[in-house]
């Protein structure tokens, strides 16, 4: 279980586990005034904005969905494939002249299948989430290349763009854009959903020890199908989102934010007493990796070096935490 | 003993262990006897373990001296111990399953021909050895993983045989075997012994002590508090040293009155495991339910719970028919299960103490929809006093606890549930005697609150001590049913291994 | 306590039905090989040139790069334990080659001879296998994460060294190794079977394979034994990249550059190390194994290109086949049970 093995015993209140949890929003800080000072433009609201609505929103939805999957003790490496199912019947709805809101609840059923089919996988035939989510993820492009001639992109004309969908991608709602208020909405929901009902402290429970979970008797397998569920619906919002801003659906776009996904997940269970993945850690987690690829684009570094530049945060990030916990385990 | 120091095979004097502040080893010596069989007992927590791990080079003790064969030794390690001829029999079998038995027993010393693996030579050699030793032929090919328990352990026998040992350390070699291996085990033990290897048995079986032993050292407190010979010590007297308090008071008896049926099993049949089994459970009842492994007791257990699905049979609580085969509906009807395995089944160790207990009544805390976390801690700080849960902080990781407070949290888990019925699975394997006193009192106090509880158990005295009734199993039925306090070790031996019956 | 001489039956018999498990597992294993077979005569009877002397040594030439991938994420599986999330994985292999055949081609487009270009190849691929070996060994994160952190700085350094274009590189030394060789046979079909027979030799016929085994299925039975457990994992993630820099030189050879869309192949080595075990009759991962699923994939999309199937089909039908397989798997276990 990722989680499981993730999460360390963390003595309550120790000073070097207060030290470890402080880490991801102190280093948060020292990057933003870092690139404060070196790169002016940084802290300029436009550029602020650009940072969150560009980098930041849509990784952060999508690692929501894969936090509720290695919260319950699994992984989803499928929620590109979500994502791209739900921006593919979305576009193609709009494009064939459906109602902006049949395409949405097309859009997001149609995500929502690929978590039906996970959930069938890890459930039912009892594959392990990994290898069922992989499959799903393969299965799902191919599906995708043959429903569009080999990945033949499916771009909307600007007249055939509803309303509805330029607010979703490009609106703003008291000065603040669109996305960001989704993505305040699915995370405070998720956030309220995981920590403080029945159904998310159940699940929490199934991803620190299933068998105990069994053993007492929660309904576990209910609660497995649930997750798989809610994190390909969460993928699909991240995709209909995505097509309402590119005005388009290009096939197989979602897997790119899958390691970024699992990296800021994983990020944010070091903010948690229990090492536990947790959405506000994932929140922060990917608010460090959209600051750090911004920031170093303003001082310079061209998009390659950027990726290296995350990339290395990434594995230092997790250098420190592991090295730390396993620190602690040995004093 | 007056033995010179030169006579021993092995010495261990003073030895002194902490381990973050807790002093595991308190000045234990430990005196082996070239030749012999020397038993070790003690309590859990009592230092056996430390002490055999730092004979095993795992640990490094604090303070002390060791000494084989009368010449000092320091800094043992894992591969040295090896070299200097002690070999270790491990509780689990440390045996690689998919290996096959040539594999197995000379993995790190393998035989090679040109650099590469001489696979016939190792099988044949280990079909030798198994042969010459035991007499056995295991099937060709097999994989370690297609092995019996038993099988498994005389590979690992003969893999620290192929070494050549002078000491050979038993460490709990019965735990998983059934009645006919372990006396199988005994006479290829009493054969090594006569080859010249000098033995050192570790377990919490008594009987099996003094039957193989010709001394036994008993640790208390990581201090040992005696060396006696079991053939001519009682067992009680053994006991009495390793608890050091009159095992008399051991139960708190606890009668209450029977109230009204609350669970009611009819002819519950599964193929292989239960044969035609009907039994009824009051309200304020305690069951004894015992049985060899492969009597059926555990498979019922299951059944209960919802764990497994019986092929035949009802089930009713308070008069009503439970759907079978989900624990998630047992657990609405008000059954709870304490698990045998505590850490793999029964407490989350990487949770909290508040969230161990609250986790099967989550819904009783909601406000307004969610769940309220003083709901839950005020929940939890009750049961943690009422149960005495040490340390009574409710945020404390459950890992972090004793084996005995991690038992009073799964009992609190379902507690906080209010129950009915409690399925007590060994509920006091591998817990100090403190909280076993301690359990016992919970199980009183769960009846005369109103509860049924069917305790499975092994032990006799636990059985005798608080069960109304004993039910012995044999074979996937209920063979006997003998009243609580009154059931010998005869009868119940006799009825759970078929004896009684053939007579 | 005075307990009954009964015995606590706190380890139920696992293994008591060795039958079923064999038999399950004979089922299986002849049912892949079965499989395999019917895939190939399925093919040679519907596409007339499948059969034929060429395409076959040009498919185990195309299945090269693929297998000797996987045959460093192999190793890894089995030092490191075939449980997925905890156990052992590399998942920079496809970008670790990404960046060595960077490496080499841009030295051999910068003037440098072909043994140089060999060396600093070899030395990345080690070098990304030696930040994994520090990451899961030495710091003890997950190999699932590590190796993907790893895998993004790979990819990332991949792009700072090609601006994200195919850097094209031919030399002598690259031409020989795309040439035909003896009887016609592509050299990369010679190369891919002489390393394969190396390989399994260690890996499947050595002390030294017996004991990467012991310290991937049984960490604590390989302690007790006297290894040097870490070492062994160390071990396993530096020939990871080791051979993921051999793939990158055959990978240059092949393509006469490096190319963009390296991390791609990825999903494939995983599949190929997984599908892997069930041509195993111990059902662990083998090299013979993957060697095998490495060619049995190549046939496959091969076969689909001549029959004019669309090679859209190709990545679902490798998704499907894994689930088949372990859900196969997993239910004749739970049969067992």
């Amino acid at each position: 279980m990722a989680a499981n093995a993730a999460a360390a015993p963390a003595r309550s209140g120790s000073r070097a586990d207060l030290l470890l949890r402080a880490g991801l929003p102190v280093t948060l800080l020292l990057v933003g005034l870092f690139f404060s000072f070196s790169a002016p433009s940084f802290l300029a609201p436009a550029n602020i904005e650009s940072v969150l609505v560009n980098n930041f929103a849509l990784l952060a939805i999508i690692s929501i969905a894969m936090t509720m999957a290695v919260a319950s003790g699994g992984i989803d490496l499928s929620v590109g494939t979500a994502l791209d199912f739900a921006s593919l019947v979305f576009v193609s709805a709009i494009a064939t002249g459906q109602n902006f809101y049949v395409a949405l609840f097309g859009g997001l059923l149609a995500g929502s299948m690929a978590g039906l089919f996970n959930a069938f996988l890890i459930v039912g035939l009892g594959i392990t989430p990994f290898l069922a989510t992989l499959g799903t993820l393969f299965i799902g492009r191919s599906v995708q290349q043959l429903t569009t001639g080999g990945g033949i992109p499916i771009y909307l004309s600007k007249s055939k763009v509803a309303p509805e969908s330029v607010f979703l991608g490009h609106g703003d709602l008291l000065g603040i854009a669109t996305p960001l208020w989704i993505v305040l909405l699915v995370a405070s929901t998720l956030a309220v959903l995981l920590r403080s009902t029945v159904f998310g402290r159940h699940v929490t429970a199934i991803g620190v020890q299933s068998t105990v979970a069994w053993y007492s008797g929660l309904p576990v397998r209910r609660n497995l199908v649930l997750v798989y569920i809610l994190a390909a619906a969460i993928s699909a919002i991240a995709g209909i989102l995505l097509s309402s801003t590119v005005n388009a659906y290009v096939p197989s776009t979602g897997n790119a934010f899958l390691l970024n996904a699992i990296g800021a997940t994983f990020i944010g269970t070091t903010i948690d007493r229990s090492g536990r993945p947790n959405i506000l850690g994932t929140v922060l987690g990917v608010l460090l990796l959209a600051m750090v690829s911004n920031g170093l684009l303003l001082v310079g570094w061209n998009f390659y070096w950027q990726q290296v530049g995350t990339g290395a945060l990434i594995f230092l990030v997790l250098v420190v935490t592991f090295a730390s916990r396993r620190w602690r385990k040995v004093s | 003993m007056a033995d010179p120091k030169s006579e021993l095979a092995l010495s261990m004097r003073d030895l002194v262990k902490d381990f973050g502040g807790v002093r595991a080893l308190a000045g234990a010596s430990f005196e082996l006897r070239p030749g012999e069989i020397h038993g070790l007992v003690g309590q859990n927590g009592a230092g056996k373990s430390t002490l055999i791990k730092i004979l095993a080079g795992i640990y490094q003790p604090d303070e002390g001296r060791i000494e084989l064969n009368g010449r000092d030794v320091h800094h043992l390690t894992p591969h040295g111990v090896g070299q200097l001829g002690i070999q270790f029999i491990h509780q689990d079998r440390l045996l690689v399953p998919t290996f096959t038995v040539g594999e197995a027993v000379f993995l790190g010393r393998e035989a090679t021909f040109g650099g590469l693996l001489a696979r016939r030579r190792m099988e044949r050699q280990a079909r030798d050895l198994l042969h010459e030793q035991f007499g056995i032929t295991l099937p060709k090919g097999a994989l370690i993983g297609e092995l019996t328990t038993a099988q498994q352990q005389l590979v690992q026998i003969v893999r620290a045989l192929s070494n050549e040992p002078r000491i050979l350390v038993f460490d709990e070699p019965t735990a998983a075997l059934v009645k006919r291996e372990v006396d199988r085990l005994f006479a290829n033990i009493e054969r090594l012994r006569r080859q010249g290897i000098t033995i050192i048995y570790i377990s919490h079986y008594l009987q099996e002590i003094e039957r193989l032993c010709d001394r036994v050292t008993v640790l208390r407190n990581g201090k040992n508090v005696g060396t006696v010979q079991p053939r001519t010590t009682p067992i009680r007297e053994i006991a009495q040293m390793m608890v050091a308090r009159d095992i008399d008071d051991m139960f708190p008896k606890r009668r209450v009155p029977l109230g009204q049926p609350v669970l009611e099993v009819s002819r519950l049949q599964q193929a292989r495991h239960l044969n035609d089994v009907s039994l009824q459970l009051r309200a304020g009842e305690i069951i004894g339910m015992t049985g060899l492994l492969g009597s059926g007791v555990k498979e019922l257990v299951r059944i209960l719970f919802g764990l497994s699905r019986p092929d035949s049979g009802t089930i009713e609580i308070d008069g009503r028919a439970v759907a079978l085969g989900r624990p998630s509906t047992a657990v609405e009807r008000r059954l709870a299960l304490v698990p045998e395995d505590r850490r793999g089944q029964g407490v989350a160790l990487d949770a909290s103490i508040r969230e161990n207990i609250t986790l099967t009544s989550l819904q009783r805390y909601l406000r307004g929809g969610l769940v309220s976390r003083r709901a839950e801690e005020a929940e939890a700080n009750r049961l943690i006093n009422e149960l005495g849960i040490h340390p009574p902080h409710p945020d404390t990781n459950v890992r972090d606890l004793s084996g005995g407070n991690q038992q009073k949290v799964v009992i609190a888990k379902w507690l906080a549930r209010q129950c009915s019925v409690y399925i007590l699975d060994e509920p006091t394997l591998g817990v100090d005697i403190g909280a076993k006193v301690e359990i016992y009192r919970l199980i009183g106090e769960l009846v005369a609150g109103g509860a049924a509880v069917i305790l499975v158990s092994t032990d006799l005295d636990e059985l005798n001590g608080i069960a109304d009734r004993i039910l012995v199993f044999y074979r996937g039925t209920i063979v006997k049913e003998l009243r609580g306090g009154e059931a010998s070790s005869d009868a119940l031996l006799a009825w759970s291994t078929g004896a009684a019956e053939a007579a | 306590m005075s307990t009954l001489p009964l015995q606590p039956s706190s380890a139920e018999p696992e293994h008591d039905q060795a039958a079923p498990h064999r038999w399950a597992t004979l089922v299986l294993q002849a049912g892949s090989l079965l499989a395999f077979a019917a895939v190939l005569i399925f093919f040679s009877a519907t596409a007339p040139f499948f059969l034929s002397f060429f395409n076959f040594t040009n498919v185990i030439a195309q299945s090269a790069i693929l297998a000797i991938l996987a045959f460093g994420m192999t190793i890894v599986i089995i030092g490191g334990g075939a449980n997925v999330v905890t156990g052992g994985i590399d998942l920079s292999v496809a970008a670790n080659l990404g960046l060595s055949a960077a490496v080499y081609a841009s030295l051999i487009q910068a003037g440098h001879g072909d043994s140089t270009a060999v060396a600093a190849t070899l030395l990345t691929g080690l070098l990304i296998g030696g930040a994994n070996a520090f990451a899961v060994v030495i710091v003890g994160i997950l190999p699932l994460l590590a190796t993907l952190a790893v895998m993004n700085v790979a990819a990332g350094l991949e792009l700072v060294l090609t601006e994200n274009t195919v850097v094209p590189a031919s030399s002598s030394f690259l031409m020989a190794i795309n040439d035909a060789g003896p009887l016609g046979i592509p050299n990369l079909a010679y190369i891919v079977i002489i390393v394969a027979i190396i390989v399994t030799a260690i890996v499947q016929y050595s002390a030294l394979g017996l004991r990467l085994y012991a310290v991937g299925e049984h960490r604590e039975a390989a302690r007790a034994a006297g290894l040097p457990v870490q070492r062994y994992i160390v071990g396993t993630y530096l020939a990871s990249g080791l051979f993921a820099a051999i793939a990158a030189i055959l990978s240059v050879a092949y393509l006469s550059g490096s190319s963009t869309g390296s991390a791609e192949l990825l999903l494939g080595v995983v599949v190929t190390s997984l599908l892997g075990v069930v041509f195993s009759r111990r059902l662990v991962p083998t090299i013979t194994g993957s060697l095998l699923a490495a060619l049995f994939i190549g046939f496959l999309s091969n076969g689909f290109q001549l029959l004019n199937i669309s090679s859209y089909w190709v990545s679902g039908v490798q998704g499907a086949l894994i689930l088949v397989v372990v859900a196969v798997t997993s239910i004749l276990r739970r049969k067992e049970t």
